[in-house]
């Protein structure tokens, strides 16, 4: 049995919404089968009359044993580092988790906004948020860089916008059944197992990056994004379209460009005019190649790849 | 008596945390007070971005209706830049936005909404028991079953933009995807699935053509009557259980409603203006206003903001949101007699604050204006005048009546798609103002946009939220749910669960505690949860 206590701070609910259509195990499951209790959730109801206030003190005074906290939404500092700007339950959603993440055996953050900061941490970030242990690539965030749970852990992150649900549910049911021993973290803290492959792994428009052979606008039936239209496939880390999404498909099989968003960056140039859906490139070279390459193998590669590609790539290959 | 006041919070998060105060004298709320508690900035974040960061930026408003800002966030940018959006897109934006709403009923209504039909205050109920069994969180059968298949419609979503929520395959000039034979053979399919596994057997009881057939407030008591299968399925168990619990007796509101109606017609709407979009929409824009009974289109050029009790330093004239400048007060302290929210007062030139949602879309359904090919539906405008206007009962049954209607809408899209036709056109970057809307599943939605010198000069949006949780406006008159709040019963100050009802029938997502304080000895009385 494990406690789960799950708190939004700037936050848009995505996260929440994406665990919501979890399968194999479903929520529901999930607390049926998988040992999970989840003490309270902003929306997934709990027992009436319960006092929310005096379960988060009985938390933090460990009366309850809190085994994972788990946080979506940024942590927001405005203004001036008071946090008054996300009040909750009358007081700064900051000195909750605060008090919260000294008494968790685990913290979960779950989605950019928690891990890195995620949009409402774009430049000028108004609200002065943070990710919960990182702000973009940079170690710290909220709790510091030398934050570890009553486990040891340092704060597991879940990034993605949102975070894909068997994400959410595995690392749950792994600490919950007590595998968690069994996972690697990356240097961003994130489980090596979603998050070692790269989005491009899987992705059904490989045999066309390869022969450089690109989808040059929206709608069309063939190529590969990266060269046009900006796709991050091969330069982000996720399971994509490994574990495909919402069980039929991924961004990049529908014809949407990666935005790379289980990335600290994300979003990619801060969305300065010019950079939205287009390869940014230089002397026709795109800026960002996939990493481990460097340019001159990469011009080389290209010239091969385009003398070898065949008629086929040219045509439209994803047909009615 | 003394006042008793009970401050509530969080409730809901569409746009944040929102905090709501209420004033109890004789058991009766005498006075309300809605706060949005949370403020990030997004219109701010916006400034000096490209043209089309919008479409990225503003589905992360709100993860529970991002179809829907992406929509916005669409057809904004296409009237701004005067673009071809072939009738397949217009079709395959509409699509995204039906299963989004799909999606939204069940995980509402049982996820949010029914578990409070377990409240211990409804123990001498006849129904409390079956109400348990059903309605339980997590354990319920119904629960169990609805809040698991509110997942499948948005399977589709993923079949068209790859993943739900937070795609933004819709663009201006169309859409990203190209759909093939396999994409819409498995989206009939997970229709289907909706429709045999839950919408017929569990929610209605019987087939949607019968359901189909009851347009007046005697054609629904008569079907109630007709089989023990109707009344026992979970919408007439519903029904039945909210009369005996006084469901309908509170809640009322403002008694006027707005919709900026939406799903243009895919043959209607190529071309898109802002001045064309009335006469595009399948289902038609419009205010109701139900003390003269009349119905009129909405524009967005009626619509009005006032910050006089907001956390902005923007003055107390009523402003368009064009000429909104977003500007967060650093002093966000609860001044109830000043400031005390984040969300702004909302209002109608000629007919002030409007309530939003789906008992409003209904309600304008049942309105003659409009086009005559529009879609026109007097059910719930039938039942409100037979049961003497809105209530927390009605508010419900509107959002539900939309299950059936979304669900052909659904059908229409995929029957029409032509999938060897254009599902984008590439379309001119260029300066200028634009404004999208539709309808999330909680409401009407739009964005405004300006661009200019190639990015964005202002960014505005105004959510169904915004309308109905606003503070009081320059005139001290109450917002929406403030109003709704007015005059409920509180049976039991320990536990009122009516404020939660009124919250959650608006469509809070959130759960919130309540605690009460004697007025005169601060003793604090209770906590509970209303969303």
């Amino acid at each position: 049995m494990a406690n789960v206590l799950w708190l939004q701070g700037g936050a848009c609910s995505g996260n929440t919404m994406s665990f919501l259509n979890a399968e194999e195990p479903t929520v529901c499951d999930l607390i049926s089968d998988f040992g999970i209790n989840i003490l309270w959730h902003p929306s997934l109801g709990m027992e009436l009359g319960a006092n929310l206030q005096k379960l988060l003190r009985d938390c933090i005074s460990g009366q309850i044993t809190l085994d994972i906290l788990v946080f979506e939404g940024t942590v927001i500092n405005a203004p001036n580092g008071t946090g008054e700007w996300n009040r909750f339950a009358d007081r700064p959603m900051k000195d909750w988790l605060n008090d919260l993440s000294k008494a968790a055996n685990f913290v979960v953050a779950v989605g950019d906004c928690a891990t890195w900061g995620g949009i409402p941490a774009m430049s000028p970030n108004p609200s002065q948020s943070q990710g919960l242990q990182f702000l973009k690539r940079k170690e710290g965030g909220f709790l510091g860089k030398d934050f570890r749970s009553k486990a040891g852990f340092p704060v597991i992150n879940i990034p993605g916008c949102p975070a894909h649900p068997d994400w959410i549910t595995q690392i749950l049911v792994a600490i919950a059944t007590g595998r968690i021993n069994d996972i690697t973290l990356d240097e961003l803290h994130r489980p090596e197992t979603f998050f070692k492959t790269f989005t491009q792994t899987g992705c059904t428009r490989n045999m066309h990056f390869a022969y450089k052979a690109s989808t040059t606008e929206f709608g069309q039936r063939k190529g590969c994004l990266f060269y046009d239209l900006g796709c991050r496939g091969p330069m982000t880390h996720s399971s994509c379209n490994r574990i495909l999404w919402n069980r039929v498909s991924s961004k990049t099989r529908a014809g949407m460009p990666c935005l790379g968003c289980t990335e600290p960056e994300f979003p990619f140039y801060n969305l300065q005019p010019g950079t939205v859906f287009k390869t940014q490139t230089l002397l026709g070279v795109p800026k960002q190649l996939p990493p481990g390459i460097n340019a001159k193998d990469y011009a080389l590669l290209t010239v091969v790849a385009k003398d070898t590609a065949p008629k086929w790539t040219e045509e439209d290959i994803f047909t009615v | 008596m003394p006042i008793q006041t009970l401050d509530i919070s969080p409730v809901g998060r569409v746009e944040g945390d929102l905090d709501i105060r209420v004033e109890i004298e004789d058991g009766y709320v005498t006075n309300a007070w809605t706060q949005a508690e949370l403020f990030r900035g997004f219109e701010v974040i916006l400034r000096g971005k490209d043209p089309q960061a919008g479409l990225i930026v503003t589905p992360r408003i709100c993860g529970i209706c991002g179809a829907s800002h992406l929509s916005c966030a669409s057809w904004a940018l296409d009237t701004a830049w005067e673009t071809t959006v072939p009738r397949n897109a217009i079709l395959a934006r509409n699509l995204g936005q039906i299963v989004e709403s799909l999606q939204s009923i069940p995980r509402y209504f049982y996820g949010l909404y029914a578990i409070d039909l377990t409240n211990k205050k409804y123990q001498n109920s006849s129904f409390y028991e079956e109400a348990c069994r059903r309605f339980a969180p997590f354990t319920g059968t119904s629960y169990e079953m609805g809040v698991t298949i509110s997942g499948k419609p948005v399977e589709i979503y993923a079949l068209l933009g790859g993943q739900w929520p937070h795609s933004s395959y819709m663009v201006p000039g169309g859409v990203m995807c190209a759909p093939t034979l396999t994409d819409v053979t498995r989206a009939w399919s997970i229709l289907e699935y909706f429709r045999t596994n839950w919408i017929e057997p569990v929610w209605l009881g019987c087939s949607m053509e019968r359901y189909e057939q009851i347009k007046t407030y005697d054609d629904f008591m008569a079907w109630l009557d007709e089989s023990p299968n109707h009344a026992n399925s979970d919408l007439g168990f519903y029904w039945r259980m909210g009369l005996d619990i006084g469901l309908d007796k509170y809640g009322a509101g403002v008694g006027k409603y707005i919709t900026w109606g939406y799903l243009p017609h895919e043959d209607k709407y190529q071309k898109p203006t802002i001045e064309g979009r009335n006469a595009a929409l399948i289902m038609k824009s419009g205010v109701y206003d139900s003390f003269t009974d009349t119905h009129t289109l909405m524009d967005h050029n009626f619509a009005r903001e006032n910050t006089m009790h907001s956390w902005y330093d923007e003055g107390s004239e009523n402003v368009h949101p064009f000429d909104r400048t977003t500007k967060p007060s650093y002093n966000n302290s609860k001044d109830f007699d000043n400031a005390y929210s984040w969300a702004t007062a909302v209002s109608h030139t000629n007919y002030g604050r409007l309530e939003a949602g789906p008992l409003a879309r209904q309600i304008v359904a049942g309105g003659k204006h409009g086009e005559s090919w529009q879609h026109y539906d007097g059910f719930i405008l039938s039942m409100f005048k037979a049961m003497g206007g809105a209530s927390v009962h009605l508010r419900q049954l509107g959002r539900m009546h939309e299950l059936v209607k979304l669900y052909r809408q659904a059908e229409h899209c995929l029957r029409e798609f032509k999938l060897n036709d254009p599902w984008y056109i590439k379309p001119k970057e260029k300066d200028g103002r634009g404004w999208g809307a539709t309808e999330a599943a909680r409401g009407a939605l739009c964005h405004w946009v300006e661009l200019e010198g190639g990015k964005i000069k202002n960014y505005q949006v105004v959510a169904p939220t915004t309308w109905n949780v606003g503070p009081r406006d320059s005139e001290g008159i109450r917002g929406p749910i403030e109003e709704a709040l007015i005059g409920i019963p509180i049976h039991d100050s320990q536990d009122p669960v009516e404020v939660g009802h009124v919250a959650r029938s608006f469509d809070s997502c959130l759960v919130c505690t309540v605690h009460a304080h004697d007025a005169n000895t601060g003793e604090e009385l209770a906590r509970f949860r209303t969303a």
